[in-house]
Parts: C-alpha cells; structure tokens; sequence
C-alpha cells in the first residue's frame, strides 16, 4: 500500500522508510507538516504516519485540517509526548492511532497494517475465519458448528483477533483495544489470557487458529 | 542594609503619609477660615450693624436739625472713647469735621459700604495705620456722612488665631512628614528583608527563609506565604535532584551493561546466531532503559502538577476488571488472586493514573509473593467515609523500620535486587495517592510469624457517598 511517512528527523525518517519499504509498502517522505498535509490533499495514500512535532505545522493540526478538508486517509501519530491528554488530544484531532516513541519496529508495522484494514470498515453482524464464526448481536462464538462458551472479556479479544486477522497484533494493541490500558504491565499478562483463549478456541481442533509471532504478538488465521 | 533616601521617597508608605499631610493642610485650612468666619467675621458684621445704626441716627439728626445739629453730633461723637469714626465733609468731598482729615473715597448716589485704610495717632501720640470699615453716604442737600468702625484690635485678634493655626498646620505637616518617613523606612526595611531572602534564593541558597517578626502583620504574612513556597520549591528541586542522580545511579549501569553486550559482540569473530542474539539482547535492554525513563517521568510529572485535572471516577468496574485482567496470570504463577470490591466507590481523580496505581500494587504483590501464595484485593468504604483499595500478599512483606523508605522513589529493598523493575512502583503510587488527596499505607497483610505479608491499602476520599 502508499504510505505517506512525514517526519523531520532525517535518520529517523531514513530508518521508518527502509522498514516499511520492507513491509510491501511504498513509502514517500515528508519533512515538515505543510509539506505532508500538501501531499496528503493530493497523493491519494492509503495511510499517513505523522510526527506530532513538526516545522511549520504541528501533527495535530495537520490531521485537523485534513479532516476538515474531507480527507479520511487513516493517520497514526507518533509522538514523544504520550501522556493520555496528548493521546485523547491526537485521536479527537481525528488521528485513528496514537504511538509513543521509541516504538519497536514490529509495532508500528502492525499498527500501519490495521489501519490499512480497518479503513473502510462496514458495520458487520457476523465475522469469520476459516470455520470459527463468530455472530455479533447474538454474542455467540461458533467452531466448526460447535458453540464456544467465552468469558466476557474473552469474546473482545477475540473480536479484535477476528478483525484483524490474517494480520500480526502486538500486545500493546490488544491492551489498548481490547482493555483501553495505556500502560505496560510488567509481567506475562496478556499471554496467558491468550493462552487461554487458544484453549478454548483451538485446543479440541485439528486446526491452530492462534499463532504466537516471536517479538511481535499473535495473529489470527484460518 | 539600610534603606537610601530616595527609594524611602519613592516607596508606596511614604506616598500615602504625602497623601496625609495633604489632607492635614486641607483640614487645618479649613479649620482656620471656619474659625475666621467666627471670629473676626462676626466682628465684621456686628461692626456693620453698629455702623448703620449710628449712620441711620446721625441721617435723622441731620434731618431734624439741618447741618449744624449734624456737626454738632458728629463732634460729639468722634469725642467719645471707643472704635467708632465719624467725618462730616462738604458735597466736593472737602473735610468739616471728624476722626480723619480725607475721605476714603468720593461716595455716588446712595449710601454704600466702605472698608479702607488711614492713619493716625493711637493713644500714645504714634503714627499707626489702621483698618476701618463702615458706611459713607451723601445726605440730601450734599453733605458727605461717614461712619466707621476701626477694626485695627479685630485684625490684631485674627492675625493671631491665624498665625496659631499657621503654627499648628506646618507643625502637623513636619510630623506627618517625618512619621511617613518612619513608617516607610520601616516598611522598606522588613520589605528588604524578604527582597534579600529572594536574592539569596537566587543566588542558589534555596535553605534561605525570610525573617518573620512575630507581630503577626501583612509582612509576617507575606513572609510566611513566601516560606511556604520555598520550601516547596526546595522539596521539588530536592526531588528533581534526587532523580537526577538516582536516573544517573540506575541508568548508568544498564548502559554500561548495554555496550559492553555490543562491544563483545563486535569483538567477536562473525557468528550470525550470536550477533542476533546480542542484538536481541540489545533491543530488551533498551526497552528496559525506556521503560524506566518513562517511568521515572511519570513520576515527576505526577508530582510536580498541582492542577491536574481530575473527574469522577466510578472505581469499582474498575478495579474488579483489575482483577480479571491479572487473575489468570496470577493463577499461572501458581498463586490466588482474591478480589472483594463494593458497590458504588466513586472517587474524584484521574482515571488513568487510578489504574495505573492499583495495577502497580496488584503487580508488585504477585512479584513478591511465592508459588503457592495468595494476593487479595479489598475495596470497601470505610466507617469515616473514605474508600479503602487494600492490596494484601502473603509474601515477605517489609519490617515497618524499611516501610517509610519503600515509598521513597528508586528505593529497593535489600532482598529485592535480584527481582527487575525500577523501583519506582511504590513511589508511584504514593504519588498518585497525594494527587488524589489520599495516601498510601503499607501494614503486615495476610502472613503470620516469619513471612509478615504486606498490606498497601490506598485510602481516598469519597466523591459521593452510598445510595
């Protein structure tokens, strides 16, 4: 996909190209915000990654007024301010995503990624991958025919897994999507509420479903 | 150091005794006309009075008697002792008879008041200049009539209150001048006092405090205010001094360990599954640096902000999704995690930051708490309204001569060092517990015997109180 990556530090921009170049996108820079709002209006991007502290126009403002100019491209902003005021601050700009620096690598590639697939996303009833379906007005998770009895808690981490699957989730996305904490826990948290997800969802099929991906997260695939 | 005079001149005190003076001499001068209204005024119009009488009755004389009754009373009556004037002169204004020997001036048509000077000899033989005033008319058939009181013992009289009140107004005026200077030289020198206290603070003596007298006054005031805020500055910059050698402290040893990693992978010949390994390496050590950093941020933000902005926060969802968010990877840990939450606990404060600080306490009660071990979680509404969160371990505790320093900031207790984290959870939380206008207190929790177990129960104050 076209990526539109605005940001001034040279090394930095250098180094984010390179990756998401890596990653099958295609990558134009920009470094400042009049710049990369210019490019936005008129490049045609699939997302737009913004630095928040620009020359010339401030992160914030630049996806203010994008979305004041009708453009509805996703934007994650990455940023080294990232108390919760400067988050809530970036996403009700009109920011789909908020990153604090440093961020690893993986991360950022994840979260580009599930913008991209949640861009155009319709509202759905019903989401599958391979034979688990899961229905969203009836609350019912479905395996094979089989019905799965999840928790609560459980039934939304699955639902994000669903929505982004095909695609690598890092557990920093999970606690924010899935829990709206903005913090790291120290300990193996996240990993055994997805081992025991996995135990319910894949445990009695042939089939995993679930898959660990080293230093990044899980993915979800059929 | 002593006030100058000029700055004594210009400052607010000695403006407003200016401003008193002025309004002494306002009322001095006011004083003294009232006064001469009274005094030599009414003298004046009694003068008059009796001037009109003896006109009116010289008038009637002249017209029962013709010019010679005239002269003749007129005579007689500038013989008499006593302040009254007479002159008797013919229409061209040439002197008859009377006390003086000119007319004051040629009078028109009617009678008219007259107020002039003349000489003549007082009861000594000497020349004297006097004031007089009275009545001056043209009598029918020409003959000029004046009738005068001599107001000489009058003028003498006022030129003596008034000279008493002149007295007394630069008197008045030197004294409010010179306790004006007095109070300014006084109120510049305590103002000094706390001017010299903000240099020296400036100069990099932050222990300075200003001088307070005891006398309980606005300056005692401003200079316990201005105390207060010293030392909150002191304790902040102590803080921050803290942190700045307790971050180099902690972070010059993982950046130590972090190039040396490097520069042994370097020196190494090729190997591709060590580099990445050190690589590897590398990546958690500096997430472990960023982490602390951010941590220690965290920290000084939350307790350098005075106004961060709080709301309600309903805290019993909360902290019973808390306890499901950590319960499996406590059960994994081999240990039970117990939560009992009430109903309705609703505090006022930062949502985030609340989270933040519970999770911290269930966190570092699963590290130090063994396989086998139990953490609970009590949340509860106490008898004096605030709200307990308690989180209780049966682990190893800490002895209560350690428990005030356990809330210091990088403080870790002996025992702990093998176990990772920066040390700052305690701190945090502490901190966010001053935030929310509560505290943190750390007790002996759920052991018995050796293993104390630890309680650290955040008390906050009650948004609302229970339906």
């Amino acid at each position: 996909m076209r990526v539109l990556l605005v940001e001034d530090d040279g090394d930095m921009a250098e180094t984010l190209k390179a990756s998401l170049s890596a990653d099958d996108h295609t990558v134009d820079l920009a470094g400042d915000g009049e710049l990369g709002q210019s490019m936005a209006l008129n490049g045609g991007y699939d997302v737009i990654v913004l630095d928040r502290m620009l020359p010339k126009k401030l992160g914030v403002s630049v996806v203010r007024e994008l979305r004041d100019q009708g453009v509805s491209t996703p934007v994650l902003i990455l940023s080294a301010l990232h108390d919760e005021d400067h988050r809530v601050e970036g996403l009700n700009a009109g920011a789909n995503d908020y990153l604090g620096k440093p961020f690893s690598t993986r991360e950022l590639l994840a979260r580009v990624r599930a913008l991209w697939n949640g861009r155009n996303r319709e509202p759905q009833t019903k989401l599958a991958v391979g034979d688990l379906e899961m229905d969203l007005l009836a609350r019912t998770v479905r395996r094979n025919g089989k019905k799965l009895d999840l928790q609560p808690r459980e039934f939304r981490l699955l639902e994000y897994l669903m929505r982004n699957s095909g695609q690598t989730v890092t557990r920093k996305m999970l606690l924010e999507n899935v829990w709206d904490y903005h913090f790291d826990p120290q300990t193996n948290v996240i990993d055994v509420h997805i081992s025991r997800l996995r135990s319910k969802i894949d445990r009695d099929f042939p089939q995993s479903l679930l898959h660990t991906v080293r230093g990044s997260g899980y993915r979800l695939e059929g | 150091m002593r006030p100058r005079l000029d700055a004594l001149l210009r400052s607010t005190t000695f403006r407003l005794a200016i401003v008193q003076a002025g309004l002494v001499l306002a009322f001095v001068v006011g004083l003294l006309l009232y006064i001469y209204l009274e005094t030599a005024g009414q003298l004046i119009r009694d003068s008059d009075v009796l001037a009109d009488q003896e006109y009116a009755s010289l008038e009637r004389a002249y017209a029962e008697g013709g010019i010679r009754r005239l002269n003749q009373e007129v005579v007689e009556r500038a013989a008499r002792p006593g302040p009254m004037l007479y002159v008797l002169a013919e229409s061209n204004g040439a002197v008859i008879t009377g006390d003086f020997q000119q007319l004051p001036a040629l009078p028109g048509e009617s009678a008219q008041r007259v107020d002039f000077s003349f000489d003549r000899a007082d009861d000594n033989g000497a020349p004297k200049h006097d004031r007089a005033r009275g009545r001056e008319g043209r009598l029918l058939g020409g003959p000029i009539l004046v009738v005068a009181r001599d107001l000489g013992d009058t003028a003498v009289i006022a030129g003596r209150i008034t000279r008493a009140l002149w007295t007394v107004a630069v008197f008045g005026l030197a004294l409010s001048l010179v306790s004006g200077l007095l109070a300014a030289w006084q109120a510049s020198r305590r103002a000094e006092a706390l001017a010299n206290t903000a240099r020296e603070v400036m100069a990099g003596d932050l222990s300075r405090r200003a001088p307070v007298s005891g006398l309980g006054d606005e300056f005692d005031e401003l200079a316990e205010a201005m105390n207060a805020m010293l030392a909150r500055i002191e304790q902040l910059v102590q803080t921050t001094r803290t942190a700045g050698d307790a971050i180099a402290h902690d972070l010059r040893s993982p950046l130590t360990r972090f190039r040396q990693k490097l520069e042994a992978a370097l020196e190494r010949a090729a190997n591709a599954e060590a580099d990445r390994e050190a690589l590897r390496n590398a990546v958690e050590e500096a997430d472990r640096l960023h982490e602390m950093f951010s941590a220690i941020m965290r920290l000084a933000r939350v307790e350098a902000s005075a106004n961060w902005k709080l709301e309600r926060v309903d805290a019993t969802p909360i902290l019973r999704e808390l306890v499901e968010f950590y319960e499996p990877a406590a059960e994994e840990q081999g240990l039970t995690l117990h939560g009992e939450v009430g109903d309705h606990l609703v505090v006022r404060g930062d949502q985030g930051l609340f989270t933040q600080a519970v999770s911290n306490l269930i966190e570092n009660a699963l590290k130090y708490t063994q396989t086998g071990g139990r953490v609970e979680l009590r949340a509860q509404r106490r008898a004096d309204g605030r709200i307990e969160i308690d989180v209780l371990d049966d682990g190893p505790g800490i002895s209560p001569g350690d428990r005030d320093r356990a809330l210091d900031r990088f403080v870790r207790l002996e025992g702990a060092r093998s176990t990772p984290g920066a040390g700052l959870g305690l701190s945090l939380v502490a901190a966010v517990a001053r935030l929310h206008r509560g505290g943190l207190h750390l007790r002996d929790g759920l052991g018995d015997g050796e293993r104390r177990g630890l309680s650290a129960a955040l008390v906050l104050p009650a948004l609302e109180q229970a339906p």
